[in-house]
């Protein structure tokens, strides 16, 4: 109780601190060595890419022959700059238009799939499967589906009589992309909503019909706020992901007709690996695509970490 | 009211079962109609381009349309493995993604377990900063991994393919999120029975996480063979390119090749069915519990 | 000092942070050999950790470990002779029983046949012969914690570190394990140190008693020690159900007498030593101790019963006091005393318990 007693260790405070030293120490070294290997890839093809994002982005010149340092005059010119700045346009476009369809179609095979009794593996099945398709040749199955002559698109609209629509032309092309994206994507999420769905209190929903509620309502008031947090996740995930659209636009578009559907991405690429003399440029906007991303998860973590006492 | 509708009363009960089960019965008839609507469209594509890549080009022209494969025409695939790169391309895509799943399976369940179990100093650091750049893709890097690999004299090898994608982090906090989830004290107790870290991982963790680990390499695989800007850039020579490069250099090469490019998507994908229809049932309940694990 | 070899376990002012909070701090203990000690107290006293450290599960903020003799601080824990049973048994789910109980012994790399056979030795202590080849998911709660002891006894250690290992089984069956860890003790005889916060366990099962609150101990004890001579006022009120009756009020000297002035007045006689000045203090009776008097005699203090509890061949009766805590007094459940009646009760002298003002136990002047 005071410091006035005399301790009866056997050992010496030095001599404790010693071999206690030497005990964490070999814990430690353990815990570093099984983290190493994946650490060491880590730091040197993730966190060092990107820092070097922001080293390139002060930079201008050419990839494959040296680059001389302007500071920040590449975010500066940005939003002058009509390239850049139609590709982030472009993309921003596409997120919005491409989102919604997503996550909404998603919900709605998610409640079928979650009610249904039979053959729900079949449905789960095809459902899911444009999500294994690499964009490329989705891009390419898609090519099949637009041609103005034979596509599949075309044909049916001439069944019902109408006239062929262009639908890679200026007016349609990002909307089409933007489509592809939904055929694909949609089918990841809806199993995602479906095990959310089956995770849910099932009490609450026959209390609910007990109560009267109709399936609408049960929709309205139980499932929509009990999803809350995934959806908010939902979102935020498939935006970040529909802001990295390249491959499709590619193969389906070639970024056209003219600019339409040239992403950022497309756009970076193009300035580094076609124009040969932009690569700070083109890592300023990869920069600026990085920390959009980054504000996402930001957010994305913030909510999830404070809503967390309310489930 | 009473007396009107008495003689009601008193059938009702058996009609009220009998009309909520014919309610149940159209309900559920309707969600299967609406469902199979919607896989139809979702699913009607590719019988499309299946059916195109049997045809030759005159017949994919053609309108009306044919429903069917006939006349049977097999020289867009003929054209596609003989005088294109394409069983090339295969081979390189499936190399390239099997090793990347085989390293990243131990390298993240061991960068989990360490996560998950062992002390450290900075580990918390360390989880936050994989947290926040988990979602940074590939595509947004293509210019300093570039000039690392080069810097490196690694372009044009597997190694530029294999390691970038190393380094995504999902695969060590899935892990993490798994090895959390065993037994309390399982550990404690393997250590007290005289096991060290390492046997401890590899005896008891391991076998123990093994559901988790084919979700880690499903999610990997698949991830893998669809990636497209980094083998874009990386590998130049027509040695090392991988499917998705190709079949976008297919397209890219100009001509409407129409036949061809069928041809090529389905062979895409059968690898990917195979794979997928094989692991069908665990991969869809696993991989969507770990998701959610967060 | 030179006893220590004697000891199967010591503890020297073993303390524990985490950070800046003090989880444990001064812990001093020597357990003998073959003693079955219970580490008693409520959740989060630290008594969990005390364990884990002694077991090397954790790593210590200071003081030392002896076991067998030999400071243990810096060896692993499968080097310190001790074996473990856990809360939530910890079994290895992908083994079968029999693997499972030889598996600490397999990695210290003894012959096939003797291990086998001290598997099957444990198997028949503890009857588990029948579930030898089955899994852990296969067999009941009761038949897990056999096993996860059974993994303990096959080790042979120095000492059984036992962290609440009934708490997850139902109240009929850790009844019955209780008396069977109790018998086991007596037959194998290995030092047991024995994690619970349930006292009626602790005081059951134990040759001594650890009272533990907020990382320190209390009080060391036999349990009729820990029962009748509680250390102070967290000892009294914790151990025994229902607790112990307290009376907050001042001791006073009156007349050369020692008297205690409170809800009730009371000679303390020598229970008040002289070097114990006036002051507050609190005073304690076990319900079992209070008298009832006839009050026809007009000895005692007359009080009013607010409820009768019957709980099977004991009732107990709350009277309320004035100062809010009301008295519980111990009854034959044949009383004819109901709720509303008047009573006269009595607090004999030797059955009374002085506390100081700091709540720790006064001890009788010995004349």
């Amino acid at each position: 109780m005071t410091g006035a007693v005399p301790s009866r260790l056997r050992l010496a405070p030095f001599e404790h601190r010693r071999l206690a030293r030497k005990a964490r120490l070999r814990r430690e070294l353990t815990g570093w060595l099984f983290l190493a290997p994946y650490f060491v890839c880590f730091l040197v093809f993730l966190v060092l890419p990107v820092l070097g994002t922001v080293w390139w982005s002060t930079r201008s010149g050419s990839l494959f022959s040296g680059t001389k340092f302007i500071g920040l005059r590449n975010f500066l010119e940005l939003p002058d700059v009509v390239s850049a700045w139609s590709s982030i346009e472009n993309t921003l476009i596409f997120a919005l238009i491409s989102v919604p369809p997503i996550l909404v179609g998603a919900l709605g095979i998610a409640l079928l799939l979650a009610q249904i009794r039979h053959g729900g593996s079949i449905y789960r099945f095809l459902v899911y499967f444009p999500v294994l398709v690499p964009g490329v040749v989705a891009a390419l199955i898609w090519l099949f589906l637009t041609n103005v002559d034979f596509g599949l698109f075309n044909e049916v609209i001439h069944l019902f009589g109408g006239k062929p629509v262009i639908w890679l032309g200026a007016d349609h092309a990002l909307t089409v992309l933007a489509v592809l994206d939904v055929w694909r994507n949609v089918g990841y999420w809806a199993m995602f909503f479906v095990a959310a769905i089956i995770g849910l209190p099932h009490e609450l929903y026959q209390a609910a019909v007990l109560d009267g509620a109709s399936a609408f309502a049960r929709f309205r008031h139980l499932t929509l706020p009990l999803l809350r947090r995934i959806l908010f996740f939902a979102v935020i995930v498939s935006t970040i992901w529909g802001l990295q659209v390249f491959d499709t636009a590619l193969v389906l578009t070639n970024g056209g007709p003219g600019t339409a559907t040239t992403t950022v991405i497309y756009r970076v690429w193009l300035y580094v690996f076609a124009s040969n003399n932009k690569v700070g440029f083109a890592s300023a906007i990869s920069l600026v695509l990085i920390l959009a991303i980054l504000g996402l998860t930001l957010v994305q973590m913030r909510l999830l970490r404070s809503r967390r006492g309310q489930d | 009211m009473a007396g009107a509708t008495s003689a009601e009363a008193r059938l009702s009960g058996a009609d009220h079962a009998r009309q909520r089960r014919r309610k149940r019965r159209r309900a559920e008839f309707l969600r299967h109609l609406l469902l199979a609507v919607i896989t139809f469209i979702l699913v009607a594509p590719f019988y499309y381009v299946f059916l195109a890549s049997l045809k030759n080009s005159t017949a994919i022209f053609s309108y009306p349309p044919s429903l069917l494969p006939l006349p049977l025409y097999l020289g867009n695939y003929e054209a596609l493995l003989w005088n294109t790169g394409f069983l090339r391309w295969m081979f390189n895509t499936l190399f390239v993604a099997a090793s990347v799943t085989f390293i990243k399976v131990f390298m993240d369940s061991m960068a989990g377990y360490a996560l998950a179990k062992i002390e450290m100093t900075g580990k918390k650091v360390i989880f936050l900063a994989m947290l926040i750049l988990l979602m940074v893709p590939i595509g947004a890097l293509i210019v300093p991994l570039w000039s690392l690999v080069s810097a490196l004299g690694l372009t044009d090898t597997y190694l530029a393919l294999i390691l970038p994608p190393l380094a995504n982090p999902l695969g060590a906090i899935l892990m993490r999120q798994f090895i959390l989830g065993l037994p309390r004290d399982l550990d404690n107790a393997a250590r007290l029975d005289g096991l060290n870290d390492f046997a401890i991982y590899w005896r008891i963790v391991l076998p123990l996480i093994k559901p988790g680990l084919v979700v880690l390499a499903v999610i990997i695989f698949t991830d893998q063979f669809m990636s497209f800007i980094w083998p874009l850039i990386a590998t130049t020579s027509d040695d090392l390119q991988l499917l998705t490069v190709g079949v976008a250099a297919l397209r890219a090469h100009g001509g409407a090749n129409y036949g061809l490019w069928s041809a090529s998507a389905v062979m895409s994908l059968i690898p990917i069915s195979i794979f997928f229809f094989v692991l069908q049932r665990q991969f869809l309940a696993r991989s969507l519990a770990g998701a959610l694990k967060q | 000092m030179g006893e220590n070899r004697a000891y199967a376990i010591e503890l020297v002012e073993v303390a524990k942070r985490y950070g800046e909070t003090a989880v444990l701090s001064g812990v001093d203990l020597a357990i003998e050999p073959g003693e079955f000690v219970a580490l008693l107290g409520p959740s989060g006293c630290g008594k969990s950790t005390l364990l884990k450290l002694i077991a090397g599960l954790e790593e210590m903020s200071g003081g030392e470990i002896y076991i067998g003799g030999r400071l243990a601080n810096y060896l692993h824990p499968s080097a310190r002779n001790v074996a473990m049973v856990f809360q939530n048994y910890a079994l290895y789910p992908h083994m079968t029983v029999r693997a499972n109980l030889g598996f600490p012994l397999r990695t210290s790399g003894i012959a096939r046949a003797e291990l086998r056979a001290k598997v099957e030795a444990a198997a028949s202590l503890l009857q588990l012969t029948e579930q030898l080849d089955r899994y852990p998911d296969e067999l009941s709660g009761g038949q897990r914690q056999r096993v996860a002891l059974g993994r303990a006894i096959v080790r042979e250690p120095l000492a059984f570190l036992m962290d609440e290992p009934l708490s997850n089984l139902d109240a009929l069956l850790r009844v019955e394990m209780r008396s069977e860890l109790v018998r086991l003790h007596k037959r194998v005889g290995r030092t047991t140190i024995y994690v619970t916060h349930d006292q009626v366990e602790a005081m059951t099962m134990a040759n001594r008693i650890v009272v533990m609150h907020r990382g320190v101990i209390q009080q060391v004890g036999t349990p009729s020690e820990v029962y009748s001579l509680p250390a102070n006022i967290f000892v009294a009120t914790f151990v025994g159900s229902p607790p112990m009756n307290l009376l907050s009020g001042r001791l006073e000297t009156a007349g050369g007498e020692r008297v205690f002035r409170g809800a009730l007045d009371l000679a303390l006689g020598r229970l008040a030593p002289a070097s114990l000045p006036d002051g507050p203090v609190t005073v304690g009776i076990r319900p079992e101790h209070v008298q009832l008097v006839d009050p026809a005699t007009g000895i005692g203090r007359r009080v009013q019963v607010e409820l009768v509890e019957r709980v099977g061949p004991d009732s107990y009766l709350l009277a309320q006091f004035g100062d809010g805590r009301p008295l519980t007094i111990r009854v034959d459940a044949a009383s004819p005393i109901r709720e509303g009646d008047g009573i006269a009760i009595r607090l004999p002298q030797e059955h009374l318990r002085l506390f100081d003002a700091a709540g720790n136990r006064v001890t009788k002047e010995i004349s």
